[in-house]
């Protein structure tokens, strides 16, 4: 009767709606039986790790000592007064923009160009390029391949062929971290939206290519225009949001290849700093502070990408 | 042929609409329709349209007489429509099954066209937008890709089986000329002498995975059967926010979970692995995407049965799901096989294969051969799993789309 006597405040609409909501849930108990481990775990695991990381950006917190309120410092230091920030965020910006759209549009392309492929050998291409992505860790391998001595593979092709004198130390030299790391994570992107891209070409009726064929569709070009994007939307929007999340969270890749920390923080991300701070330095204020800002990044290039995506193909 | 039967609707001259079957025969045809108080029986005469006639070949063609003088004929075919025709020589003509292209034939002949061949493509092909010279491109283009792609991977094999000679040979070559197992039977002697053995670490990754991956398949898709068959208040916001939080990947939440952890008390234990891999997002989504494609009926004729929520979802919801298991699986066992878990578990004996992997790689030059040959354990299992899942979860990932 506590629930009545709180509604009753509302206007009436207000009030039927919540009445009726509140009956209804009366009556799907069950639902939300089942639906609450899985709700708890996720508010404690996901949900309240972003509230707090939210409020304790406003604070200084190191763990040891309770949270001092100290409102706005954290970003203001942030911005203004931490140049790694703004490398890191720099190096962030260059691999999210050449790995997001790349890898979003390759991913696309090779999905689409391997749909065309007789069955069997769709299956083996599935593999073949999905696999770096699938097989975790298996970019440490990339330290062998580009090994800074003369033994390493990339450096004994150049050395041989006379492209270069002294081998090269790719992890090493701030001017190639960039353009290597940028390759392997590139060699990674064929990763769940790939996936997703693969199984949507496959669901797209036949008959849908014959109508437009019959409608003066003349090239695969014209065909991919207006017949398989607008059918693909749902998972174009997937795969953005795949590809937002992973060229937005590098960190691993760098952290294992150039190095933590990276000559000249070359090598530094959004991510890697935050981990720096967070698990290094144990200021947890101010990794809170730069997480709140990767949050709100992301979810507006996610708004940006819908709204682009719903002109696609009209 | 004496008698052709075929279930419909028909319009009488009264104007009313009657389901029932004709049957026609070479000299008459009658409609008959079943009610309640009996059937009725229409003769050809009351018939002025034939509608929606369904019938099992291809096409079928029904000729009858009408008032005696003008002959009709009725084709009924595939597409359910029926065409009146006066045919004068209807009676010499034996009544048969036709086919379209028998249909389109003697259409051609009626008109007095010459009738054309249809052409036959030298190569059988699936689309017709497509050049040649492009499918050709195209493939070019694929197999150079996919050998780029597939590069590393071989390579990592290969250094894997190279003995310490061949690591270091100038130039390095991608193959091992004296292919060994050294590396591997190395790998298990230097970690056999650490503090911590190596098979403790490929045991507790197991572990963490196996517990983790089944936990959140279970969770996961008990939330996932509500979320996709049941409409109930709050519902539908859940999942909207699980779809947003796809985004947020483990590191950005990694230092308020620490904090979390830390006030549960459960720092360096297995649980801090473990709970945020059961509540993980992508498991769900696709969860829910896939069980959306089952039909409510199934559960609805259950539910007539007298079988409660939990005996739906256990006996029917589930094992309809088969494929969607695999991508979840797929997609839990790549995150936890691979996690070095080196923010929440501090002791060695707990710690997991990656973080070995990152342990051996740290050791330098020297540890390069070994460094290769846990790569490929690592790498192997993920891919292994994903080679014999992989038409399933295809089929899975056909429904993951984000609807706006």
């Amino acid at each position: 009767m506590q629930e009545r006597s709180f509604l009753s405040k509302w206007t009436n609409v207000k009030k039927e709606n919540l009445k009726y909501g509140w009956q209804k849930a009366k009556k799907m108990k069950v639902c939300y039986l089942f639906l609450a481990p899985y709700a708890i775990l996720f508010f404690t695991f996901i949900i309240l790790p972003i509230i707090t990381s939210i409020f304790y950006s406003f604070t200084y917190y190191n763990i040891l000592e309770p949270p001092r309120f100290v409102a706005f410092k954290n970003y203001i230091d942030l911005i203004l007064q931490d140049e790694v920030f703004l490398t890191s965020v720099k190096n962030t910006f260059v691999i999210a923009v050449i790995t997001g759209p790349v890898g979003y549009i390759l991913s696309f392309l090779f999905a689409w160009f391997i749909n065309e492929l007789p069955k069997w050998l769709r299956a083996v291409a599935v593999v073949v390029f999905y696999a770096p992505s699938v097989a975790g860790t298996a970019y440490t391998i990339f330290s062998i391949i580009f090994r800074g001595d003369a033994y390493g593979y990339i450096n004994s092709f150049l050395l041989e062929f006379g492209l270069i004198d002294a081998p090269i130390l790719w992890f090493s030299n701030p001017a190639y971290i960039m353009p290597v790391l940028i390759v392997v994570i590139l060699w990674m992107s064929m990763g769940t939206g790939f996936l997703s891209f693969v199984a949507g070409f496959q669901g797209i009726d036949n008959s849908m290519y014959e109508a437009g064929y019959v409608d003066g569709v003349r090239s695969r070009w014209q065909e991919l225009y207006h017949i398989t994007l607008p059918s693909m939307k749902p998972m174009l929007l997937f795969g953005a949001v795949m590809s937002i999340t992973s060229a937005f969270n590098v960190c691993d890749v760098p952290r294992a290849l150039a190095g933590y920390p990276s000559t000249d923080y070359a090598a530094r991300t959004v991510v890697t700093h935050l981990f720096d701070y967070g698990f290094s330095r144990f200021e947890m204020g101010y990794a809170s502070a730069i997480a709140t800002l990767l949050f709100l990044v992301m979810i507006l290039c996610k708004k940006a990408i819908s709204n682009l995506l719903a002109k696609v193909g009209t | 042929m004496s008698e052709v039967r075929s279930t419909g609707s028909m319009t009488g001259l009264d104007s009313k609409k009657y389901n029932g079957e004709i049957i026609v025969t070479e000299t008459d045809v009658r409609f008959v329709s079943k009610k309640k108080d009996g059937n009725v029986e229409f003769p050809i005469h009351q018939i002025t349209g034939l509608a929606q006639v369904r019938h099992g070949g291809m096409s079928s063609t029904v000729t009858c007489t009408i008032k005696g003088d003008v002959k009709y004929t009725f084709y009924l075919s595939k597409g359910m429509r029926v065409y009146k025709q006066i045919d004068d020589h209807w009676d010499n003509r034996p009544v048969v099954k036709k086919t379209r292209a028998d249909e389109l034939k003697r259409l051609a002949e009626l008109r007095g066209e010459r009738i054309q061949k249809v052409k036959k493509h030298k190569v059988r092909r699936r689309h017709p937008n497509r050049s040649i010279g492009g499918d050709i491109g195209v493939y070019i283009l694929l197999a150079i890709v996919a050998c780029l792609m597939a590069f590393p991977l071989v390579f990592a094999i290969g250094s894997s089986l190279k003995p310490l000679d061949e690591l270091f040979r100038f130039p390095p070559t991608v193959f091992a000329q004296h292919p060994t197992t050294d590396n591997f039977s190395d790998l298990f002697v230097t970690m056999g002498q650490s503090y911590v053995p190596f098979s403790r670490y490929l045991t507790n990754t197991v572990f963490i995975t196996f517990v983790g991956t089944f936990g959140h398949l279970i969770i996961a898709s008990m939330a996932a059967f509500v979320l996709a068959k049941y409409d109930f208040p709050g519902g539908r916001l859940f999942f909207g926010v699980v779809t947003t939080a796809l985004m947020f990947s483990g590191y950005v939440t990694g230092i308020p979970n620490y904090v979390i952890m830390s006030n549960l008390g459960m720092i360096d234990t297995y649980w801090a692995l473990l709970l945020p891999a059961f509540a993980a997002p992508i498991g769900l989504f696709m969860m829910k995407q896939f069980m959306e494609g089952l039909p409510t009926a199934l559960i609805e004729a259950a539910h007539i049965d007298g079988a409660g929520e939990f005996r739906i979802f256990w006996h029917i919801v589930m094992p309809n799901v088969k494929p969607a298991w695999l991508t979840v699986i797929i997609f839990s066992v790549q995150s936890l096989w691979n996690t070095s878990a080196s923010t929440v578990i501090y002791s060695d004996e707990k710690k997991t294969l990656v973080y070995a992997l990152q342990q051996i790689q740290a050791g330098g030059i020297a540890r390069t051969g070994q460094a290769a040959a846990v790569t490929v354990i690592v790498m192997s299992v993920p891919i292994l799993i994903f080679i014999f899942s992989q038409s399933r979860i295809l089929e899975t990932m056909a429904s993951s789309g984000i609807k706006d």
